[in-house]
């Protein structure tokens, strides 16, 4: 025959290369840099005056068109078990005994809202395989349901553990979780509508630096009411919502974690690995080569023996 | 390249061990429908902690783990030229093709919403490691169809050949077939290969997916070597993938075992596994130190079980010539490296998994389990299809069989013309070029910014809610005077809680308790309209050394003229630019409540719960409630229950529906619980008992026309007669409404009591408007700004004083016994109020120490609407025609007797300590003297007792001249018919049950009612000389000759022409205290 095996593993190895030469832009594309530009929003929790009243959890069920709980938001009863975001209610508050901080001897308990963080460098957008979770402009991390494939990699991803998904759901599920009212807030800069309903302005919105200063500047003002720490500045590359207590973190369930973000580590591997279909290219291409010359010294052994058969 | 040739099993399809496989199908995929019906929460255990359970990690990671028996094997044969081995390529090639596909189809029914399962083909994510393993998945599953496909093109040409059922459809196919198996053939190597590299890459992105979450895998497994981990133990568990597959299927076909093939292939398994366990072990030498060892047994017993049983035992077995020869123990070492490899999986994907906050861990439900053993089952049965129907399996090596071969094989060739390999071989390749391509240019649309390829598939975000434009209100002072009472209605605070009502701050009270000190909220003031942030009015107050704690404020600055400004001058929206630390007037306002609130010790009169302060609006009922056309007031008040059933519990408790209840301010009786309408006496109509028809009007019940009423059935309760607010509702006889009135409507609009509500008894209580009381006519309604400030200028409601708990409504009257709570002046203004007013601020304090704030806030009372002072029964049932006074009040009627009236009329003033007595039903009288119902109780050297402004009611009255009592008589269907006394009485003590002697007089008695409401405004209080005489009224006496003698306004008589009101010496003075000196302390300088 005369077309030989030797030219066609030739193209194959060309074809090959092309091929996986798409790894290289890619990798290159979607390497992003976690942003901490001037446009990134977020919103203050200061713990110490937080008291409880769940108007957040109202304003937030209301604005979100969410089904009306069986509890009342009025009804305190809800403290006595530790509450998550579930897919019926983006944020929740939790009780915890025991005073803000030092200087509220008066106050009985300590309240934490507890919502999705809008990291910086979000896990569930590095994670979710289509692209449903993104950062908009302003650092808000939002959903769109159109693409999402409801494979909950997001969730496992999140280390705040806040994504709820609609179990009950048989075909339309969604991921649910806190979009920072970026609908309604997205090119228009106002509240959330869970700030916006804050009686005592526990919750502040703005520009995520300069609630930075804020914060800093609340510290070292009364240092007897806060601990020397916000959370949320460097907690998993930072967040968007930062939260000041007066107390140890842990007591009020704010997890203690890494400085780095999650995404670092495994979009390295990815791009390391796949950067300009370096490896890949070159597994192909050795295989190739290995199959050339195995597959030749067949070839003109068969031959070989061909010619000594005719 | 298939030089060996394979052929099909030639054994029927139906044994046992199919229909087992069948049933498992069946079970599994019963579980998987009742997912797509009901949802995966039906099905799975999984929740919001653990999204990912065995369905993820047993169908998907070790289902493309366990399918690398195809790759391995594709690698070795035709990469590596090992050529001897070929028979055991395509049914490992078959092997991972099928588990592929079920792992395709598992993952529809673990993703929520399956029907995306195409959109990582055009919304491309290259950060996420999940969308590296669905591609590489997607292609690889092509590249195996591929290479599966001349076993099936094969298949089909046999099928035409031995002309089977189908064959003659086929026919006209024969020649494609050909052809496209030759196409196949001469381009194998490219998908070969790609498929090799394929499957590194998403073997070894299983492993990083998660690694996306660092803090809840735990230490043991968690490593930055996870992907080269999974990778080489999916290269480990590839051979013995193959050396059970074969084992099996030859067992289980009866056929040659190819145990020499497999016996050399296992030579080379103990090197995987070997580097496997190495790069692993050393994994744990560099970590050591970060890794928690023992800290769950759990984690220690299963990471160890998969050490030793996984890879150490096998590594040793499988260096063994006489386990590799052996083909029990072939089997057993190779099991034994797929379980390890499965509880490896299992540990990092379940196990490892440590979500924070989760209460408990996950354990697959039955139908996960079931589900994924239907699948397991699936592969086998769809294995033994393939195999039936294709060839997979090596072939007959007869030479009958050979010489058949032999000639397919040469039709096969000869099907294309060089020419044409030669185009199919650059379509192939063009085809390549152009998947890279668009690839290529899809990607630059992600480049653009977005993640998606294609702009429908991005939603269309809505703008909602645009912000409302708030700009800061002006610098406005106050316009006049200092208020008592603030409505905190401001827009910024209206914008998100317009579910509320405005909050009523009553200033003077918070006033009084910051001492005066009115910086504790005002704590900041500007002199300009610019001027947001102003200056601290402590540190101004230190530049002139004064302390403002140390003082009120009306110590120095007389509060009549000092301007404060608005909270709202400074305080407007949060963080604005400005000054980002200033709070916004919500902020402020809470914060500033909420945290003085909390400090106070009594939290009853600093509440810090959102409704004691916050009322809600009452959503609109008409939509809540559901009535017949024609409704009956039972259906109504049902309706009501339906849904506040505990209020109807409430309402049962309450005085307003039992008419009796605690009576701790009734000397003699003050723990009674029984004492109510039916056991005293009241001398406008009587006692309550004898006609209860009348009296039922009155009931917040219906159907109270006799003894029979059930006063433990809520279904009873009149909630209408209340909350309505249409102000259409009547109550006639027994209590029943009017027929007139549309119930349909009243319902669908009820909200909270209004004056109105609560007038339509309480301002006609004693048979007609004002009767009774004098203080509440039915013009306080709506009353004018003057006429009560409460009611007429601050709107208040009944209950803004009267506060009511689960429908106990506090006040106390004089007339009734039970009482469910006090309402007293000080509660809201404090008990130091007149702080501001100046010279007199002291003057006026001190007075309160014995004087009742009615006393002088009170001048007059019935100011619209004259009210009954005496009456006359005794004068009752004369033939006389009635007659009328110049107001218009009926002075003589027929059924009453002789009544008299007075309008702005000036109360009678009382030392009143709060208790009082009682006259019971059957309480002695002494005839010879008037006898008082309900005399209130105090002197003048009881510290407690202060003076308080009374309404005295006197009556001319029936009594049973034997046993001294006063008696009832039966007016309704008794008396107005017959005028006959004796007969009336008699019928009416039956009735309550009492003796009656047959005798009967008349006696004087008389019943004071206490004054509360008309509460005039400041500048029409009683002046000092109203009370005092007028020469008593002077400065210099007490504070010497300095002083001028110019006095304020109020030190004179405002109500010149009105007769003098307070009788000092019936009070127990021995004359005017202003010159005797008062009860508490002596006058230096009388």
């Amino acid at each position: 025959m005369n077309f030989t095996r030797r030219l066609f593993l030739k193209h194959t190895v060309a074809a090959g290369a092309g091929f996986f030469s798409i790894f290289k832009k890619k990798a290159h594309a979607q390497d992003h840099q976690p942003v901490t530009n001037e446009l990134q929003v977020g919103c203050l929790v200061d713990t110490t005056l937080c008291i409880g009243c769940r108007q957040c959890e109202k304003a937030c069920n209301l604005n979100n068109e969410m089904p009306k709980p069986e509890v009342p938001f009025t009804d305190k009863s809800v403290f006595r078990e530790m509450r998550r975001p579930t897919e019926n209610a983006l944020t929740v508050v939790n009780e915890y005994v025991g005073n803000p901080s030092q200087d509220q001897p008066q106050r009985a308990n300590t309240y934490t809202k507890v919502q999705c963080m809008h990291c910086l460098d979000p896990s569930c957008v590095s994670a979710c395989i289509v692209g449903a979770l993104t950062r908009t402009k302003d650092g808000a991390v939002v959903y769109n349901p159109v693409i999402c494939l409801g494979c909950r990699y997001c969730m496992v991803a999140c280390p705040f553990q806040i994504p709820a998904y609609e179990y009950e759901d048989a075909l339309t599920p969604l991921v649910q979780k806190c979009e920072f009212c970026a609908d309604f807030s997205q090119g228009t800069g106002a509240d959330p509508s869970c700030a916006k309903a804050c009686p005592t302005e526990a919750i502040l919105f703005g520009k995520r630096t300069e609630l930075l200063e804020l914060a800093r500047e609340r510290i070292s003002k009364r240092p007897d009411r806060y601990i020397d720490r916000i959370y949320g500045e460097n907690e998993v590359g930072g967040t968007a919502w930062l939260y000041l207590a007066g107390r140890s973190l842990e007591e009020i369930d704010l997890l203690e974690l890494p400085g780095d973000a999650p995404p670092r580590l495994t979009e390295k591997i990815q791009h390391t690995i796949f950067r300009f279909g370096a490896i890949p290219l070159a597994i192909y291409g050795a295989l190739g080569a290995v199959m050339w010359h195995v597959n030749r010294k067949q070839d003109s052994e068969q031959d070989m023996e061909g010619d000594q058969n005719e | 390249m298939n030089s060996h040739g394979t052929e099909r099993i030639r054994k029927p399809l139906f044994t046992p061990g199919t229909y087992i496989l069948l049933t498992l199908m069946g079970i599994g995929f019963s579980f998987g429908l009742t997912r797509m019906f009901a949802g995966l929460s039906a099905v799975t255990n999984l929740d919001n902690f653990f999204p990912w359970g065995i369905w993820i990690a047993v169908d998907v990671a070790c289902g493309v783990a366990l399918a690398a028996g195809g790759f391995t094997t594709a690698a070795f044969v035709e990469i590596f030229g090992k050529h001897k081995f070929k028979p055991l390529l395509r049914p490992a090639i078959l092997t991972a093709w099928l588990g592929y596909a079920m792992v395709a189809i598992g993952l529809m029914f673990d993703l929520g919403r399956f029907w995306n399962i195409w959109r990582p083909l055009f919304n491309w994510q290259g950060n996420s490691g999940l969308f590296e393993v669905a591609m590489c998945v997607m292609a690889y599953l092509t590249v195996l169809t591929i290479e599966m496909s001349p076993s099936f093109l094969e298949g089909f040409k046999e099928r035409i050949d031995q002309n089977k059922a189908g064959s003659k459809l086929l026919q006209h196919l024969e020649k494609p077939l050909l052809v496209i198996h030759r196409a196949v053939k001469v381009v194998l190597p490219i998908f070969i290969l790609a498929g090799v590299v394929l499957s590194f890459m998403h073997q070894s992105s299983l492993g990083t997916i998660i690694l996306i979450a660092p803090t809840k895998i735990h230490s043991l497994w968690f490593t930055p070597l996870l992907p080269l981990l999974f990778l080489m133990s999916a290269v480990m568990v590839g051979f013995p993938m193959v050396f059970i597959e074969s084992l099996v299927a030859s067992k289980v076909f009866g056929r040659i075992s190819e145990m020499h093939l497999l016996e050399k292939m296992a030579k080379l398994v103990p090197w995987f596994i070997g580097l496997y366990g190495l790069v692993k072990f050393g994994d744990l030498v560099v970590r050591f130190n970060s890794i928690d060892f023992i800290g769950n047994p759990v984690y220690t017993i299963t990471f160890v079980i998969e050490i030793l049983a996984g890879v150490v035992l096998p590594f040793f077995l499988f260096t063994r010539s006489w386990v590799r020869r052996s083909r029990s123990l072939l089997f057993f070492s190779s099991l034994l490296v797929i379980f390890g490899l499965v509880l490896n999986r299992i540990n990092v994907y379940l196990v490892a998994y440590d979500p924070p906050f989760a209460t408990s861990k996950y354990f697959p439900s039955i139908g996960e389990i079931f589900f994924t053993v239907g699948m397991v089952a699936t592969i086998m049965f769809l294995y033994r299809i393939v195999v039936t129907f294709f060839p997979v399996v090596q072939r007959c090596t007869c030479g009958e069989c050979a010489a058949r071969y032999k000639r397919e094989e040469e039709q096969r060739k000869n099907a294309l013309s060089t020419p044409w390999i030669r185009i199919i071989q650059g379509l192939a390749l063009a085809m390549l070029l152009v998947f890279v391509l668009f690839y290529t240019f899809v990607h630059k649309q992600a480049l653009a910014g977005t993640s998606s390829a294609f702009n429908w598939a991005n939603k269309v975000t809505p703008v909602k809610n645009a912000p409302v434009e708030l700009s800061p209100s002006p610098h406005l002072f106050r316009p006049e005077g200092y208020a008592n009472l603030y409505m905190l209605d401001n827009e910024i605070l209206n914008t998100a809680t317009d579910f509320y009502e405005p909050v009523r701050f009553t200033h003077r009270t918070h006033d009084v308790v910051t001492d005066g000190n009115c910086g504790v909220c005002h704590h900041r003031f500007s002199m300009s309209e610019e001027d947001r942030i102003g200056e601290n009015v402590k540190e101004f107050h230190m530049d002139f050394d004064v302390r403002i704690a140390n003082a009120p404020c009306g110590s120095c600055h007389d509060m009549e003229d000092i301007y404060v400004q608005k909270c709202s001058t400074c305080h407007w929206l949060p963080g604005e630019p400005d000054d980002r630390n200033r709070l916004g007037l919500k902020g402020a306002y809470h914060q500033q409540c909420i945290g003085c609130h909390e400090g106070q010790p009594n939290a009853q009169r600093a509440p810090v719960d959102c409704l004691s302060c916050h009322h809600p609006y009452t959503p609109d009922h008409d939509a809540l409630v559901q009535l017949s056309q024609d409704p009956d007031i039972q259906e109504v008040t049902s309706s009501c229950l339906s849904c506040h059933d505990s209020v109807g519990q409430d309402i049962l408790h309450s005085a307003h529906w039992t008419w009796q209840g605690h009576s701790p301010s009734i000397r003699g009786h003050e723990h009674d619980v029984s004492l109510g309408r039916k056991t005293v006496f009241n001398n406008c109509s009587l006692a309550m008992g004898s006609d209860n028809v009348t009296c039922a009007q009155c009931h917040i019940g219906f159907g109270w026309n006799d003894e029979g009423f059930d006063f433990t059935d809520p279904q009873k309760i009149d909630c209408l007669v209340c909350h309505d607010t249409t102000q259409t509702y009547r109550k006639g006889k027994g209590g029943l409404p009017l027929e007139s009135i549309d119930l349909v409507q009243v319902a669908a609009s009820v909200g909270r009591p209004s004056r109105s509500n609560c007038g339509l008894c309480h301002f006609n209580s004693g048979g007609g408007a004002n009767f009774k009381h004098g203080d509440l006519e039915p013009i306080l309604a709506d009353a004018p700004d003057d006429f009560d400030v409460h009611m007429g200028r601050y709107n208040l409601r009944c209950q803004d004083c009267h506060t009511t708990y689960q429908h106990h409504i506090a006040g106390e009257s004089l007339a009734s016994p039970a009482v469910e709570g006090r309402v007293q002046c000080v509660q809201c203004h404090g008990s130091a109020p007149h702080g501001i007013s100046g010279m007199l601020s002291r003057h006026l304090d001190d007075h309160t120490r014995s004087v009742g704030c009615e006393t002088c806030h009170i001048p007059f009372i019935a100011k619209e609407t004259p009210t009954r002072v005496s009456v006359d029964f005794s004068r009752a049932g004369q033939d006389l025609a009635p007659e009328y006074d110049e107001l218009g009040n009926s002075t003589y009627d027929k059924k009453i007797g002789s009544q008299k009236w007075a309008k702005n009329l000036i109360p009678e003033y009382l030392w009143y300590d709060g208790t009082r007595e009682a006259h019971m039903i059957g309480d002695k009288i002494d005839p010879s003297d008037i006898v008082d119902l309900n005399r209130p109780l105090g002197e003048r050297i009881d510290p407690s007792a202060r003076i308080y402004p009374f309404k005295a009611h006197t009556a001319v009255q029936p009594f049973d001249t034997e046993q001294s009592t006063l008696v009832v008589l039966r007016f309704e269907e008794s008396f107005w018919d017959h005028y006959d006394w004796n007969q009336a009485i008699s019928e009416g003590m039956s009735r309550i049950g009492l003796e009656y002697s047959g005798s009967y007089d008349f006696v004087e008695t008389r019943m004071y009612i206490s004054i509360h409401h008309e509460v005039a405004p400041t500048r029409e209080t009683l002046g000092c000389a109203d009370c005092h005489s007028q020469s008593a009224v002077t400065c210099r006496r007490c504070h010497g000759q300095e002083m001028g003698e110019e006095l304020p306004a109020h030190a004179y008589r405002i109500y010149p022409d009105a007769q003098k009101r307070m009788d000092f010496q019936k009070l127990g003075y021995q004359g005017d205290p202003a010159l005797v000196g008062g009860r508490l302390y002596i006058n230096p300088k009388r």
